[in-house]
This record gives structure tokens, C-alpha cells and sequence, in this order.
């Protein structure tokens, strides 16, 4: 009467919980997962090929579209890597602008991750509350350069305009009204059982995993490894920063959250060393017209909400586009480590597993 | 201690005060207009009220003319060489009684447009911006692409606006 049998489902494309159209193909013995695999590919719109049709100039824009939720620090990699090729030193206020965006859009895009990955598990109030702040920041990023989500902040050399008048005023303000409100986060969540039935203990992954499998970013911070992009290879004006990176040995979800809000505090403070520092000059280093590269190739590696995200340029002689462009999207590496996470766990964990890696299909399809 | 720790969810309680705490601001007040205004309300009433836009937003593109009602474009290609999307078509041709070239055609296809502003920052003589419109979907493809001439949609006036997003009643 019952059979004994594996069943084979899919999770996605068009489920809700899998952040965009990220199919997970599951085989299931009762509730236990015995095998996950990702499939991806339903948003491949082919921006690195693109990005080798068109100039250094241009290209930024199709960066926008690959992390859609953090795309300053998209900007930012596009930008500082051509630099890197061409040899162009940015002003210093510039620098300062850049990381002050950067934090900013790393608070969005950790702020919208909490909203989702908390709605995913159950916790619906958090959603509202991480949304409010998430929209000053918005207004902010439309402030600065005219569009909330797809913002091609950055110029090659520096920055297009410098900020507009005000904008150090309401940055200000929501740094004066953001920390009581990780306060409130944590008073809704952290000791909640429910949230610490779902979340602790779920989705382990330990460091020589993480490091195996290339995960990095908050994934790998929450398993003890004390290793940011910001401090190992400093960027931007990272290096004139004090900041801290917030560790955690648990290596499970619950250790995840931690280690990001921490890591929101740690950007409120980037930002205010930002404000408080910001020095006078130019925004815009002097650039030819026309950028011709020559034989040279470039790694450039930036800390993106999710992870290292690199970009890779291959220079042609005499030419004003990449010969070759590629991205290492932390997405798409930190994927890997979904099947390592849920197999031999059950089903439900798998919805924590995909929110607790913080996936954006625009960056793992491109 | 702890078997009362678990019968009682102090844990759950914490979280509701905070729900409990914006729920009192609101509504045991005497006036709720007043508390309404002091928590800043992010939840805009959008299609009834018109949306606060910064100065910088990038809207739908739109030519200029000068105080003689003269087109400013002068056809130097900048913008339709720097565009990403190659949404930009102009056609040269001169006109009696002005030195610079004069824009005969200036098609724009805005279905393929991204609103980078990169055309309006390679333009040198300032004869294209970026309006402040974002209502601009539309029932037809053809609405989409703007040229010099068209009744109600074209490169000078901005897209009719309450046309298709805001409904009047």
C-alpha cells in the first residue's frame, strides 16, 4: 500500500522563497533532502559578452543590472577596476564618496536580506521595519545620482557631480535614527524561539567547507574566518577607515544573522568616519576622452554585501573595449555551498539555507 | 526557573512591545493626524498625491530649444555614439538661415531605453535632459518610439501623463 521511494521535486523557478527564479531540484525520502541540486540560467542575459561589444564608459551600466539590490558596490568594482587598468588615481573626496555610497548601499542591501530572509522563516514584522529604513537610503541614492535601484553612480576617474546640497544633512539624520533601530531588529528577533528554533543549528557549513568551496562573505565570517576584502586588500578609502570584521565560530544560520547585523553596525560606523571626514577638492581626476588600453590584464576584487566580487579585465592593444570582461559574482560562488548545507536535512531547512546565503539571481545568471 | 522561562514567552513578548510600542504612538492618542506627521510615514498615498522627486531623477529624455524656439541640437552624435542601448537615431540636414547642422530626424526608442544619462552628459551644448516623468508605460509599441513630431507624444513635450498609469474618477 505505501511505497518506499525517493520523490523528486523542484523547488522554484517561480516560488517565492527562492528570491527570483532559482530552480533547486530536490530528492526527498520523506521530509529528509538526500539530494539538492541548483539550476540556473533563467535570467542569463549574457553581460559580461555585451560588456566586451561596448566601451570602458558604457559598460558600467549593465554592472546595475547584475546585483540589482547592491548595485553601488557593483559600480564601484566596474569602476575601480578599469582604473587599475588604465592607471588613473581618483581624488580623495571622491574616495571618501565612494565608500560612504558603498556602506550605504551595503545597509540596503543587508536591510533587504534581513526583510526577506526573516518573511521567508515566518517573521513578518521585521519585513515592514527593515523596509522603512531601506527607503530613506533609496532616497538618498536618488538624491546623490537619479535613480533608486539601477544607479551607474560612478565615473571612470571619480564621480560625475559632486553630492548635492543636503545630501551630508539627511545622511546625517538617518545615521542619528538608524542604530535604536537595529536595537529593534534584534528585540524582535534575537531571542525569539521561533526564530532561534528555525535558525540555530540550521544550514552548517564549516570553514574548510566555506574555503573549499570558495564561499565568501558573511557565509564565511560566520564560520570564524576573519577575511574581508576591505581589510585584506583595501579599497576605495577602506584603508583610512577604523572598522572591525564581526566573526562568529557557529558556522550556522543564527551565527549569519549575527554576523550581518554586526556588520550593519560596523557600516553605520564607516559612514560616519565618512561624514565626519569628508575632505575638499575635485570629484573628477583628469581622463582622456577616449580610454585605450594597452596589452594588460587585471583582477580586481572588491567586499560586496554578499561576498568578493571581482572583475576581470583583458586590455587589447589600441582598444577602447575589454577584450575580455569577466565577473566573479559572490552569488554564484556562494551557491555551491547550497547542496553541501541541506542534504540530510529536511525540507524546510532548505528555505533557510537559500535565505541564509543571500542569493540575487541578476549576479549568478549575469 | 528555566521551566518558567518556557512556559511564559517573555522572548515573544519582547518582540511584541515593539509592535505594541508603534501601535500605542498611533492610535491611543488623542490626534492622530499630529502623531502621523512626527512618525514620518514612508508609505506614500501615490497615485492620489504626485510622488516628491529629487532634483537629479532621470526621467524620459526630451530636447531643448532656445528662447527663439530654435532646436539647441546641433547634431554632433555624442549622445547617440555613447548611448549603450543605441536608442538614439538622428538624421542631418540643414535648415535655411542657420549655420549649424540641424536635426531633421531625432527618433528616440524609449522600450529599449535604461535612463543612464549618459547621452545628456556627452551632449556639449546642453540641448537634451532627462525630465522628471517615470509614468511612461503604455498600451502599444509604437507609443514607444518618440520622434520629432506626434500628437501628444513627441521629443518636446513630455508623454501624457494620467493617460494610462492614473485613473480619474
Amino acid at each position: 500500500m505505501f511505497k518506499n521511494e525517493e520523490m523528486e521535486i523542484n523547488l522554484g523557478p517561480q516560488h517565492p522563497s527562492t528570491h527570483g527564479v532559482l530552480r533547486v531540484k530536490l530528492h526527498l525520502d520523506g521530509e529528509t533532502v538526500t539530494k539538492c541540486t541548483p539550476i540556473i540560467g533563467y535570467l542569463h542575459r549574457g553581460v559580461e559578452k555585451i560588456c566586451e561589444n561596448q566601451t570602458y564608459f558604457q559598460g558600467q551600466v549593465w554592472t546595475d543590472r547584475m546585483d540589482y539590490v547592491a548595485s553601488i558596490s557593483n559600480n564601484l568594482g566596474w569602476a575601480e577596476g578599469v582604473e587599475k587598468l588604465f592607471g588613473i588615481e581618483v581624488p580623495r573626496r571622491a574616495k571618501y564618496i565612494r565608500t560612504m555610497l558603498t556602506e550605504q548601499n551595503r545597509l540596503a542591501s543587508h536591510l533587504l536580506w534581513l526583510a526577506t530572509h526573516a518573511l521567508d522563516i515566518g517573521a513578518m514584522t521585521v519585513f515592514l521595519y527593515a523596509f522603512r529604513e531601506r527607503e530613506y537610503l533609496l532616497d538618498l541614492f536618488e538624491a546623490f545620482c537619479g535613480a533608486r535601484l539601477t544607479t551607474t553612480a560612478f565615473r571612470i576617474g571619480g564621480l560625475r557631480e559632486d553630492l548635492p546640497p543636503g545630501f551630508i544633512k539627511s545622511a546625517q539624520a538617518f545615521q542619528d535614527r538608524f542604530l535604536p533601530c537595529i536595537d529593534e531588529y534584534e528585540e524582535l528577533l534575537t531571542e525569539n524561539r521561533i526564530w532561534k528554533k528555525r535558525t540555530v543549528g540550521v544550514a552548517k557549513l564549516n570553514a574548510e567547507d566555506c574555503i573549499a568551496l570558495g564561499v565568501t562573505g558573511p557565509v564565511l565570517r560566520a564560520a570564524g574566518v576573519p577575511y574581508d576584502i576591505r581589510k585584506a586588500f583595501p579599497n576605495a578609502a577602506y584603508a583610512e577607515m577604523d572598522f572591525e570584521i564581526p566573526t562568529r565560530p557557529e558556522a550556522d544560520t543564527y551565527a549569519r544573522y549575527l554576523v550581518r547585523l554586526a556588520e550593519m553596525r560596523q557600516s553605520h560606523r564607516i559612514i560616519q568616519q565618512c561624514i565626519e571626514g569628508l575632505p575638499e577638492g575635485p570629484v573628477m581626476a583628469k581622463i582622456p576622452k577616449i580610454l585605450r588600453s594597452e596589452v594588460n590584464e587585471v583582477y580586481h576584487p572588491i567586499e560586496a554585501p554578499k561576498g568578493e566580487l571581482g572583475y576581470y579585465f583583458v586590455g587589447e592593444k589600441g582598444g577602447t573595449m575589454p577584450y575580455r570582461m569577466h565577473v566573479r559574482a559572490p552569488s554564484f560562488v556562494n551557491l555551491q555551498a547550497l547542496s553541501k548545507m541541506t542534504e540530510g536535512r529536511l525540507l524546510a531547512d532548505v528555505i533557510a539555507a537559500i535565505g541564509t546565503l543571500d542569493v540575487v539571481l541578476g549576479e549568478i545568471d549575469r | 526557573m528555566s521551566f518558567l522561562r518556557t512556559l511564559i514567552p517573555f522572548d515573544i513578548a519582547a518582540g511584541l512591545t515593539v509592535t505594541g510600542r508603534y501601535f500605542g504612538k498611533v492610535f491611543f492618542s488623542a490626534n492622530r493626524k499630529k502623531v502621523r506627521t512626527r512618525i514620518k510615514h514612508f508609505t506614500q498615498e501615490y497615485p492620489e498625491v504626485p510622488v516628491n522627486l529629487q532634483p537629479r531623477f532621470r526621467g524620459r529624455l526630451t530636447l531643448l530649444k532656445d528662447e527663439q524656439g530654435e532646436i539647441k541640437c546641433v547634431c554632433c552624435l555624442a549622445c547617440e555614439k555613447i548611448c549603450p542601448t543605441q536608442v538614439i537615431t538622428i538624421e542631418k540636414g540643414k535648415k535655411e538661415g542657420r549655420k549649424m547642422p540641424f536635426p531633421v530626424q531625432y527618433d528616440f526608442e524609449m522600450e529599449r531605453c535604461i535612463f543612464c544619462e549618459f547621452c545628456v552628459e556627452s551632449c556639449g551644448f546642453d540641448s537634451i535632459i532627462l525630465n522628471h516623468q517615470f509614468e511612461l508605460a503604455a498600451y502599444n509599441r509604437e507609443d514607444f518610439s518618440i520622434g520629432m513630431e506626434g500628437l501628444g507624444q513627441n521629443m518636446f513635450e513630455p508623454s501624457p501623463v494620467g493617460k494610462y498609469s492614473v485613473a480619474e474618477d
